[in-house]
């Protein structure tokens, strides 16, 4: 059900890719922030940590797209008709994916999954579409990305054991006894 | 495509409340599709009211800006059929769980199909008492043995609400899985926009009393046939079906939705004592 095809149906305009470029970091930006509220929610600050600064990354990402559009006609899409080839934006970690006990390295891990799933993407728009001005901006979007994925390489390489541990959890769930 | 800008956005119906389920539980992602479908509606948040009952799903009304009412376990489709009939101009969605909506709410939920009152109720299905620290539900299978309550399972067949909806008289049935929210959101769309009663069954995990769901995502796959009309041929479906066939609408009946008419008065004591006098 969550199985991902393989290249996109092509772009073939600028405010076209700029709607999915808008879609995607809106979506991702939104993704970390409920993370981050998630993982305080259950006390695990470190982990939250890692998603509110990818939160924020984000949105700065956001700001500068939003002002790149600046007054150029949007189309709107329908969040079913978005041409990525998973279901919610490929930047936006799937929340099925996570519990309450998710390591630091898990998240950097899910984090690094995504980044990359986004760089794939604007790659692949590159590769398939027959504009050559998109190609050049997803291009640049697909860079912008290696950003964020270096990194989370580097600090995924600097996880250190305690970073990898899940803590047992002294009160765990039970069904009623 | 329309070069239109959005008018709202999923984020314009979240509230400021953050939710406090489990991480990794489904209702999120329900959450989340609702929002998209509202947005992708454009309705505005003042015109649209949450219904809910009791339970981890019944506190989706405090995570959204729209009009809202947390009511009393199993309760829901009773007063969200007072407020659509009383202000049927509101879109007026229900949500909640199985066991609020198919054991404590069992009755309503026969009746409300029947009524076909224009609502969506999105029933986020996870075969499980979660508030309440993992009991069986009206929807669990009858060997499950993860509760200490019923330590060799139930012993009794599940119910199957889906069936018993079309039994019942729904005009819109569906089931979807929350591995898939934009799916989700794409059936909620169809569910609001059909006149009548909908009922959206939602497969949605509990990662905590039913940690093996999180296969459910594997298991699921989009069913390959189309909607019908005809009640007789669907419930044939649902009787051969395993319940993991999703991601598509089931059925779309042509019922007329229940709206009753209504007098129109100033409310007097004297035009009440004029209806009412023999």
């Amino acid at each position: 059900m969550s199985a991902e095809t393989g290249d996109p149906m092509p772009i073939r305009s600028i405010p076209e890719l700029l709607a999915h470029a808008l879609a995607m970091e809106t979506e991702a930006a939104e993704r970390y922030g409920e993370l981050a509220v998630q993982m305080e929610t259950h006390h695990k600050a470190d982990v939250a940590a890692i998603f509110r600064r990818l939160e924020n990354a984000e949105k700065k990402h956001l700001g500068e797209l939003t002002e790149m559009c600046g007054k150029v006609e949007l189309p709107h899409i329908a969040p079913w008709d978005f041409k990525w080839s998973t279901s919610e934006s490929p930047e936006a970690i799937d929340i099925g994916k996570v519990h309450y006990q998710l390591s630091v390295r898990e998240a950097v891990q899910l984090s690094l999954e995504h980044e990359r799933k986004a760089s794939e993407f604007y790659a692949s728009v590159a590769r398939t579409t027959d504009d050559a001005e998109v190609g050049r901006l997803a291009r640049e979007f697909a860079d912008e990305e290696q950003e964020h994925i270096g990194w989370l390489e580097t600090w995924l390489a600097e996880c250190g054991v305690e970073d990898s541990t899940v803590v047992e959890d002294p009160d765990p769930p039970l069904s009623q006894e | 495509m329309e070069a239109v800008a959005q008018k709202y956005k999923a984020k314009d119906y979240k509230s400021e409340l953050k939710p406090i389920w489990c991480p990794g539980c489904g209702d999120y992602t329900v959450l989340n599709a609702i929002t998209r479908a509202l947005a992708e509606l454009a309705l505005p948040p003042e015109e649209v009211a949450v219904v809910s009952g009791i339970g981890c799903s019944s506190r989706i009304p405090a995570y959204t800006s729209v009009y809202g009412f947390h009511g009393v376990h199993g309760r829901a489709l009773p007063v969200a059929t007072g407020l659509k009939l009383a202000r049927p101009e509101l879109t007026v969605l229900v949500t909640g769980g199985d066991g609020d909506g198919f054991s404590i709410g069992g009755n309503h939920f026969l009746h409300a199909c029947r009524r076909n009152v224009d609502m969506t109720y999105i029933v986020m299905d996870n075969q499980v008492y979660g508030m309440t620290k993992g009991q069986a539900s009206p929807t669990t299978s009858p060997d499950w043995e993860g509760s200490k309550l019923t330590p060799e399972g139930t012993g009794i067949n599940p119910f199957q609400p889906l069936v018993v909806g079309l039994a019942s008289g729904a005009n819109f049935i569906a089931r979807v899985s929350s591995s898939d929210p934009v799916n989700m959101a794409q059936i909620i769309v169809e569910a609001i926009r059909h006149p009548g009663f909908s009922l959206v069954q939602v497969l949605s995990p509990c990662v905590t009393f039913r940690p093996e769901q999180a296969e459910w995502r594997d298991i699921v796959r989009t069913a390959v046939v189309d909607y019908t009309g005809d009640a007789a041929r669907a419930a044939r479906r649902l009787m051969t079906d395993d319940g993991f066939n999703v991601g598509k609408v089931l059925f779309k009946g042509e019922r007329p939705p229940f709206r009753p008419e209504f007098e129109v008065t100033d409310g007097s004591v004297a035009q009440l004592e004029a209806r009412f006098s023999l």
